[in-house]
């Protein structure tokens, strides 16, 4: 299979750093093994048993205070293609310009090793193939149309460097995720819907019972939702509805070049109090239910790192080049490297509170229950205005009790404002992921007038 | 220079062993078979603040093999080198069969695939420069002279040039007995501006945002770009974004500019208008369609002047090739005639479930690693008459003319969308006045093109290429292309985005 062990891996990207002519090399090896079956209310519609390797070569000559720089990289392992992708990485970094604001490549460390997890790495079709015939017989006795993704991944990455840097590590995800929704074009604004997923780190915690029957009940009880018109709330945000908006904090709110920019919310706040006091965010590679690698693109180790510790921010998230502009401690937050987007806090943990789900309904009130945001995006960065819509369940909460279904609505929020309205965090914090991309650790929010601004159907 | 056509193997090679994965799976018992080839090499150059911060020459290659047994889809991919693939081609067939297998008794109906993929033959973009042949001495300074002009103000706080080339190789041979070769070369890049003034932070982009603008072709179409001639107007405007009042909330007419409506077009066209979201298939992320299977023929997509037509034949379009990856050849067709929906975009498959005779092209994967789903083609807003300058002119005072995408939010049906442009221009005597930032306007869909009264001429037209089209799950991302020239649309409600940001 594709997963290459620590050994076979530094010997492929020995062979490359010996045959460099480079001041500084650096090799880096992506192993991906993925399985998934993707299906809609009349059976699977896409499926792969796939394998991929990426290995990068970043070379880079010395000139000046500098140095010239260029990466290439190869789909394939062999000797020639490896090879030829040091040549044509040469090739463009002797005409490359020289960066002066480079810093060479930092040498040996210690990272604490991952391996993938068997199980998940051997999960078969037929496996997956039981859950999805379970969620779609769930769906058709509830009436409902079923769709969604069983998906195995395991994958590896190593880096080696000419300064000594040598780590290797690797990680599993699993995943099944149930989107039901009454049938026809109207589905999810004058239906019933709602979605469930358990992404976890081994395929043995995957909640395939409570996510089939958390989409279904939801997506009956969503039925029939009433017209409602927008106007600021108070909500109740499920967690898959957090990820959606803080996801957006990892490159632009936390990263360095925001920060540097000034379209940061943390340019000129470091040390001040930006949210809620119940709001406590890390990046924690090491979280149970992350598990990510513990080193960074340039294979600096990195832990866990608190970004806002009850409502305070500390500064930016870095990487080697950004902490040396900046004058700050590198972090260990690069991407692969070069890049010009800059260093992300890419396992985001934001801290779980005391209320259980029935303590933060009674303090919400009156308000809305909101399970998942759908298709946000940043309008301005600073203040992260956010928009996007409501999605699968929204509901009525009167007195504390939840009650009908609501037509699903779009907002346009600030989310620095909306963490400042943090009225409640829940004492139960999930894996969850969004459209737009990332997975985060977050527990449920209760947010003080939340401003919707239109409805789906006008 | 970093040269990808230098080592390719024989062509003859790669179709060999395409049609020898085909015939392994038929030999084996699928009941259809496609294998394909592909083969990617990418030059990416980027310059910020003065300094080149990515050089990058990514190259990818593998066999994917698709099988239909039993009503059910298998596929599965490896990399290479080609002895490598060779190698896997026998196994990569058993486990396609093997999972669809598995797979076949949870379809409550069986997998149909509409019409026949046989078609043979050779494909490739039209290229006057191949890019892989000019310097990169000469690629660089292009990008460096455009970086230089971008800066000289102190307000500017990051300046950025790049440019993206790529070659995609791909064979193809299906069980129909199609065999297809394709060359298919794009090229593009941008600059980009972000000033920070008055405690205010913009951005200004050209030709367009994001990761700018591409056609298909060669390096003839950076050149065409004149990046570094458009600098000086692009830091100007970044500058004298921070000094701007936000653009106003209220119901006022807009003008929308060729850059914005080929967004536009992109999420409220080019996706309700996919079959597999039509059919439901797409709803586990990212949502399905308002329109129904039924409404070609019958459905008032927008007002008289809205016409949009769906070609994978167009000069420059960036999914302009020969066949698509089921191996059905490309072609042009209306998607929306004066106003009326008239076809959706398909591909073999859910056209089969649709029970359709023949799809209509549009299936696609991303690279070899990844199985084809129906992605949208290059779908164009037909020119109506007249120029930018007389559309302007005949507009009254208080609309709002905007352009150049800054970010996008669209409902999981494709209805209620709100889109915010990088710049926009309040109009005054028929001309533009005012500069206005965040330019914020909402609507929906099917509301929003029926309020369309005009659509400036053949003279204004020109296509924009969006390079990164995320879709499916595990989500892929493919390029299209979409003609527009810039269109008026009456009482377009604008959103106040936050009256603290004034």
């Amino acid at each position: 299979m594709a997963l290459l062990e620590e050994d076979h891996a530094f010997e492929i990207a020995d062979a490359v750093l010996a045959a460099s002519e480079a001041d500084e090399t650096e090799v880096a090896i992506h192993c991906v093994e993925d399985r998934f079956v993707r299906f809609g209310h009349e059976g699977p519609t896409q499926s792969a048993d796939r394998e991929r390797y990426d290995l990068a070569v970043r070379v880079r000559f010395r000139d000046g205070g500098g140095f010239r720089e260029a990466k290439a990289s190869s789909g394939s392992l062999d000797e020639a293609s490896v090879l030829d992708a040091l040549g044509r990485a040469e090739i463009l970094a002797r005409v490359a310009s020289p960066d002066p604001g480079a810093v060479p490549l930092d040498g040996a460390v210690e990272v604490e090793g991952t391996a993938p997890s068997r199980p998940t790495q051997d999960h078969s079709f037929k496996e997956k193939a039981e859950w999805i015939e379970a969620a779609l017989r769930r769906c058709e006795s509830e009436g409902l149309h079923g769709g969604g993704l069983a998906r195995t991944t395991v994958a590896s990455r190593s880096l080696i460097n000419s300064a000594g840097r040598r780590v290797h590590g690797a990680t599993s995800r699993a995943e099944f995720a149930l989107t039901c929704a009454d049938g026809g074009a109207d589905a999810e604004t004058v239906g019933g819907s709602a979605s469930s997923a358990s992404v976890r780190c081994f395929v043995d915690q995957v909640d395939v019972e409570g996510v089939i029957e958390d989409a279904v009940t939801s997506a009956v009880r969503a039925r029939d939702p009433e017209d409602v018109e927008a106007s600021p709330m108070d909500v109740l945000l499920e967690p898959q509805a957090v990820a959606a908006l803080m996801t957006f904090t990892s490159g632009m709110g936390f990263g360095a070049r925001g920060f540097h920019e000034g379209s940061s919310f943390l340019t000129g706040r470091v040390g001040e109090r930006l949210f809620a006091e119940g709001i406590s965010i890390s990046d924690d590679p090491t979280h149970p239910d992350l598990r990510g690698l513990r080193f960074d693109g340039e294979g600096t180790p990195r832990g866990a790192h608190a970004l806002v510790s009850s409502g305070t921010a500390h500064g930016p998230v870095t990487d080697a080049s950004w902490a040396h502009q900046l004058g700050l401690p590198n972090t260990g937050h690069s991407q692969a490297q070069p890049s010009t987007d800059g260093p992300s806090a890419g396992h985001l943990v934001v801290a779980e509170g005391d209320l259980s789900r029935e303590e933060l309904l009674e303090r919400l009130g009156d308000g809305l229950l909101v399970r998942q945001l759908h298709y946000v995006n940043v309008v301005e960065p600073r203040e992260l205005v956010l928009t996007g819509m409501t999605r699968g369940g929204v509901f009525r909460v009167k007195d504390g009790v939840v009650g009908g279904a609501i037509g699903n609505l779009r907002f346009t929020q600030s989310l620095v404002e909306a963490l400042g309205a943090v009225d409640g965090v829940g004492d139960r914090a999930t894996r969850v992921g969004s459209l737009m991309g990332g997975e985060l650790v977050a527990p449920s929010l209760l947010i003080r007038g939340f401003q919707f601004t239109s409805k789906a159907r006008s | 220079m970093v040269n990808p056509t230098v080592k390719t193997n024989p062509a003859h090679s790669m179709e060999a062993l395409a049609r020898s994965a085909v015939d392994e799976a038929m030999s084996r018992g699928a009941d259809a078979a496609d294998a394909r080839i592909v083969r990617c090499a990418e030059e990416r150059l980027v310059i910020q603040n003065g300094a080149l911060k990515e050089s990058d020459a990514p190259e990818d290659f593998g066999i994917a093999v698709r099988v239909f047994k039993d009503g059910a889809i298998g596929f599965a991919a490896a990399p290479g080198p080609y002895p490598a693939m060779q190698n896997a081609v026998s196994g990569l067939v058993r486990r396609c069969l093997a999972s669809a297998r598995d797979l076949a008794p949870l379809r409550r109906v069986p997998v149909r695939l509409a019409g026949r993929a046989d078609a043979c033959g050779e494909y490739a973009t039209p290229v006057e420069e191949d890019p892989f042949t000019v310097s990169l001495e000469e690629k660089l300074d292009l990008l460096m002279r455009a970086s230089e002009r971008l800066g000289g103000r102190r307000e500017i706080v990051s300046r950025l040039a790049g440019m993206s080339l790529r070659r995609e190789e791909q064979w193809m041979a299906t069980s129909d007995g199609g065999s297809t070769h394709q060359v298919l070369v794009r090229s593009g890049g941008r600059i980009e501006a972000i000033a920070r003034a008055r405690g205010v932070v913009e951005r200004r982009s050209y030709p367009n945002a994001l990761e700018g603008d591409f056609r298909s072709g060669g390096f003839e179409v950076v050149r065409a770009l004149d990046l570094e001639g458009n600098a000086e107007r692009v830091r100007d405007e970044a500058i004298a974004l921070c000094h701007a009042d936000v653009c106003p909330p209220g119901q006022r007419t807009l003008i929308l500019g060729g850059g914005q409506l080929a967004l536009q077009i992109h999420e409220s066209v080019g996706h309700p208008t996919e079959l597999d979201r039509v059919l439901g298939e797409e709803r586990d992320l990212a949502g399905g369609s308002f329109a129904a299977a039924t409404d070609p023929g019958s459905l008032e997509y927008g007002s008289e002047c809205v016409s949009f037509v769906a070609d994978s034949t167009v000069a420059g379009g960036l999914d302009t090739r020969g066949w698509d990856d089921d191996g059905v050849p490309s072609g042009r067709f209306d998607l929306v005639r004066d106003g009326r929906l008239r076809a959706f975009q398909s591909g073999r498959v859910s056209a089969g479930r649709a029970g359709a005779e023949s799809s209509r092209s549009v299936s696609r994967a991303e690279g070899w690693y990844a199985p084809p789903i129906d992605r949208i083609t290059n779908v164009s807003l037909a020119p109506g008459h007249g120029s930018l300058d007389e559309l302007l002119a005949d507009t009254e005072d208080g609309a709002i003319l905007a352009d150049t995408i800054k970010t996008w939010s669209i409902d999981q049906e494709r209805r209620n969308f709100q889109f915010t442009c990088e710049v926009g221009w309040e109009i005054r005597g028929g001309r533009r006045s005012r500069l206005l930032r965040l330019p914020t306007y909402q609507g929906s869909t099917l509301d929003f093109w029926k309020r369309c009264d005009r659509v400036a001429g053949p003279e204004e037209w020109r296509l924009w290429g969006v390079v990164n089209c995320g879709k499916g799950n595990p989500m892929q991302i493919a390029e299209m292309s979409h003609g527009a020239a810039p269109a008026r649309f009456r009482g377009v409600q604008f959103v106040d985005v936050g009256s603290k940001l004034s």
